[in-house]
Parts: structure tokens; C-alpha cells; sequence
């Protein structure tokens, strides 16, 4: 769940790039945040995971609550437990070109000291939920962009995230794996996790419905159901 | 941590050494040469230490005895000069003797003391060693002190000339260390920095996915305990060799080494394992800590 409250986020130029939010993300809720260039919508992701903090508050205190986390008590050293809930999907897919699917997959797990036994198991078992079992020795460069997206994919889901956040998720795909990759990630989001995606294309946004929330000048300017 | 996420960590850490193998031998050879410098600085130091702690031993103080002190109270005076701290080998040195030895230096000795016949105007002595140079005048303020002592001789001028030199040698070899020591590590922490750099990519994704700092650190870590102790070792063999070689060259040289009070070079054998463990134990500080602190601006995402 996502629970912010009276945030506003400047940054060194003293330009506010989210001015008062309040927006709350119930469990299982599938939303899009939409919004131009410099609308707020990257700050309002990297206040999610914790890469920028909220300002003080004058009138109202401001409150952030991700997955059970207070962010604005919560401890650096802390970070990396509420990252490990929440699952990234990006528009360029960050996959690493040096490692086999199952390695990029795995990665994850291993970077959270899960046991090797488990890894072995869980990690073929994503993959081939996003059918790709056939292609798990195979490097990045070998694939096409939607299945790198949906490597991207499995990694983000390969630790039971309760929150998925996709920051233009299909920017960098053509026409068809674009609509491959929201069904994969509306298939997840009908299992029961919360799948928050950030995007400029109003037409996949129709096609899908949802929670649409629309970000203009740092200030949620729409959010409602279309 | 379990015990399989040590071992990929440490599967990553040498694997990140081939995977980034020009940056790695570059590391390499910047930390090899940077040890080389540093040893042969410090086994320098030794051996001029050495040449000036053998020359320190050459000195000697006579302790001149009044004429006419009985002879039990020459005793005394010996027993008391033996007994006083940083003095070792006291060695009476009778007038007799004293008369003999001038007499045998000088070649028309027999015309200038003919007529004193076998009686020696000289007075008796006793032949001091100290043993901490640094700390004759003190010393020498002591024995002043004792009961038939007519006057004391001691080499000032050459003890302070060696001091001063032991001070500079010491000074100047302390402040060269420092600054390769630095300089090894500046240069061993840019040269790494563009090795993490190639892999920002991946502790970004890292951070992304909540690896802690410690998890993405201990690759790195290890990597240059890998290359600091590789070059360690390596650094060692070429000292040897080096060393050996030229002690070999100028062993010959037993006029020179005679001119310098000694008899040669330190033999390798004698600090072999200070070497090896100083090498590996540098190599594995200043290579580890420098790859790691390179990494500290990325793993702030």
C-alpha cells in the first residue's frame, strides 16, 4: 500500500517538483500516473523508494507510508528492506549484459542473501511463467525488446514484491510487445499485487482502464477510475 | 550471511578481476611498482642504519686516571665505569702500554723520548664504549663525577655527525614512505574508480533491488585483496631478486664496504618474511580499501 500525505519535494534549484501530494495506493490496485515531461511523476517514484526525501512541512506534517514503512522515519540502513517489496520494471530495461537471463533473474535474489536452493528453484519457475523457459541461457543481446521487458519483468517479480512500479514500461517497444507486456503485468496485478505504472501513452492507458492519476506541475490535477 | 551468497560473493570479486582484465593488470602494475619503491625505501633505511649503528659501535672514550692513584682505586674506578649504565667494554689501558703503542707509531720515537728512558709520561686510562651514542653526554656528565679522574676524551664531533645523519635519514626515508604510501593510494583508487565505473550500471540495479551496501561492497573488496596480495607476493620475488643481484655485484666491493665500517649488505634471508608479510600486508590494505572507497559515490543511489 501507498499512503502519502501533504509531500512536497524541492530540489537544490529551489524549483518544487511535487507541491502538497496526498495520494493513497490500496493493496491489489492496478493505477497509471500519467503526466508531461517535468510533470513530478520520476520524483514521485523516487520518493517511493526512498532516493529523495519529502520536505518539512509548515502547515500540514507530511506523511509517507510505502508496504508498511514510514519514509520519513525510516533509517538509511533501512532502505534496502523496503526496496526488496517493491518491484522495479523500467523503460530501458537495466538488464545486465554480462549475464544470462537466469543470472539477471537470480540477481536479485542473490542480492538479498536468499538461499542458493531457492534461487535454483524460483528463478525458472518466473521465468517460465513470462515464457521465456526456453531462452534461460541466453544473454540480453539476444533477445528481442519485449522479451528483455519481460526478463525486466521477472526480475521485478522474482522476490514476491508487494508493489510493482513500471516507469514507462513499453517506451522502448514496438506496437505488439507493448500490449504484451501490460497484459503481463495486468496478469499479475489479477493475482493480487499492486502494479503502479508510470507512462506518456494515453492510448494503452484507454485500452487497459484503471486508476488513472494525472500529474501536472507537481499536483495530482485527476485521480479517479476510467 | 549464508554461506553460498560468500562464496558467489567471492566467485564475483575474482571474476571481476578477468572480466575487467586491462583495468586489472593496470591496478596490478601500479600496485606492484608502488610496493617495489616503498620496500627498497625501507630496506635502503636498513642498511644505512646498519653502516651507522657499525660505526657507532667503533666508538671509543679514554678516561684519563690522575697520576699517582693507587692502584685498588684504579679498581674502583674500573668496577664503578662497568657497573654505569650505556657503558660497555671497559678495557684498562696501562701508561706502559700507552708508551709502548706511541712508541712503535713513531718511527724517531727513540730520539724524542730517549731520555725518559722506559718511564711513561703518560697516565693510565681506561677505554670506555657507549653504547647508545645519543646518550654520551649524559653518560659522560656521570663518570665526571667519579673520584681519579684526571680527564675525559670523547669523540663529540663524530657522534654528532652521526647523529644528525641517522636523524636526516630516518626523517627524509619516513617522509618519502608517507608520500608513496599516498601516492599508491591515490593512484590505486582512480585506477579502480574506472573499473567501478564500467559497473555502475549494475550496483545501481543493485540498490534498485535492495542489495545493502556490504553486499555490493564485498566484490570489490575482495577484488582488491585478490590484486594487493598477487602484487604482495609478486613485489616480494622481484625484491629478492633485485636485491640478491646487487648485493651479488657489489660484494666485491670489500674496500668500499671497508670504508663504511661494515663488512656488506644485510643479508635478504634476515627480513625475508618482514618483506613478504609487509608486501602482502600493504598491498591487501591499500588496494582493498582504495576499490572500496572508489565504490562509496555509486552505492549512494
Amino acid at each position: 500500500m501507498v499512503d502519502v500525505d501533504h509531500v512536497s519535494v524541492t530540489y537544490s534549484s529551489d524549483t518544487p517538483a511535487l507541491r502538497d501530494v496526498s495520494l493513497r495506493i490500496d493493496d491489489g490496485e492496478f493505477a497509471f500516473v500519467v503526466g508531461e515531461n517535468g510533470a513530478g511523476k520520476s520524483t514521485l517514484i523516487k520518493l517511493l523508494i526512498r532516493e529523495v526525501t519529502a520536505d518539512e512541512g509548515t502547515e500540514h506534517k507530511p506523511s509517507i507510508h510505502v508496504n508498511g514503512y514510514d519514509l520519513m522515519t525510516l533509517k538509511q540502513k533501512d532502505v534496502p528492506l523496503l526496496r526488496r517489496t517493491i518491484g522495479f520494471v523500467f523503460q530501458d530495461f537495466k538488464l545486465i549484459n554480462s549475464m544470462n537471463v537466469f543470472d539477471n533473474v537470480a540477481f536479485v535474489l542473490r542480492s538479498i542473501d536468499a538461499p542458493a536452493k531457492y534461487i535454483r528453484k524460483r528463478v525458472p519457475q518466473v521465468i517460465g511463467l513470462m515464457g521465456l523457459g526456453s531462452k534461460i541461457n541466453q544473454y540480453p543481446n539476444e533477445l528481442s525488446g519485449g522479451e528483455q521487458q519481460r526478463v525486466a519483468i521477472a526480475r521485478a517479480l522474482v522476490n514476491n514484491p508487494q508493489l510493482i512500479i513500471a516507469d514507462e514500461p513499453t517506451g522502448n517497444l514496438d506496437p505488439r510487445a507493448k500490449i504484451e507486456t501490460m497484459k503481463l503485468l495486468k496478469e499479475i496485478n489479477d493475482k493480487g499485487t499492486t502494479v503502479m505504472i508510470v507512462t506518456h501513452e494515453h492510448d494503452l492507458v484507454k485500452r487497459f482502464g484503471g486508476r488513472l492519476i494525472n500529474i501536472k506541475e507537481g499536483r495530482i490535477a485527476f485521480d479517479g477510475m476510467i | 550471511m549464508r554461506l553460498s551468497s560468500i562464496g558467489y560473493l567471492i566467485k564475483q570479486g575474482a571474476g571481476n578481476i578477468w572480466h575487467n582484465r586491462i583495468m586489472s593488470i593496470a591496478s596490478f602494475c601500479i600496485m606492484t611498482v608502488s610496493l617495489l619503491l616503498i620496500g627498497f625505501t625501507v630496506i635502503f633505511s636498513a642498511n644505512v642504519n646498519m653502516v651507522i649503528s657499525s660505526v657507532e659501535d667503533k666508538n671509543e672514550v679514554i678516561i684519563y686516571i690522575k697520576d699517582g692513584t693507587l692502584e685498588q682505586d684504579i679498581d674502583v674506578l674500573g668496577e664503578k665505569l662497568s657497573q654505569t649504565p650505556n657503558v660497555s667494554a671497559v678495557t684498562f689501558y696501562s701508561k706502559e702500554q700507552a708508551f709502548e703503542d706511541i712508541k712503535k707509531d713513531m718511527t724517531d720515537a727513540e730520539e724524542i723520548f730517549g731520555y725518559l728512558g722506559d718511564e711513561s709520561p703518560l697516565p693510565d686510562a681506561y677505554r670506555i664504549r657507549i653504547t647508545d651514542i645519543d646518550n654520551m653526554s649524559s653518560t659522560l656528565m656521570t663518570i665526571g663525577t667519579y673520584e681519579n679522574i684526571e680527564k675525559v676524551k670523547a669523540p663529540y664531533d663524530f657522534v654528532n655527525v652521526l647523529t644528525g645523519l641517522n636523524t636526516v635519514i630516518t626523517i627524509v626515508c619516513f617522509v618519502i614512505l608517507a608520500a608513496l604510501i599516498v601516492v599508491s593510494f591515490v593512484i590505486i583508487s582512480n585506477a579502480t574508480r574506472a573499473s567501478v565505473d564500467i559497473r555502475k550500471r549494475e550496483i545501481s540495479i543493485m540498490k534498485f533491488v535492495g542489495a545493502t551496501n556490504s553486499f555490493i561492497k564485498i566484490p570489490f573488496f575482495i577484488e582488491g585483496l585478490i590484486m594487493g596480495l598477487v602484487a604482495g607476493v609478486v613485489a616480494y620475488f622481484l625484491t629478492w631478486l633485485g636485491y640478491d643481484s646487487l648485493v651479488n655485484i657489489l660484494s666485491s666491493e670489500t674496500t668500499l664496504f671497508a670504508a663504511m665500517g661494515t663488512s656488506g649488505f644485510i643479508p635478504f634471508n634476515t627480513f625475508a618474511l618482514y618483506v613478504l608479510g609487509g608486501y602482502v600486508l600493504t598491498g591487501a590494505v591499500i588496494s582493498s580499501v582504495g576499490t572500496v572507497l572508489s565504490t562509496r559515490k555509486y552505492v549512494k543511489v
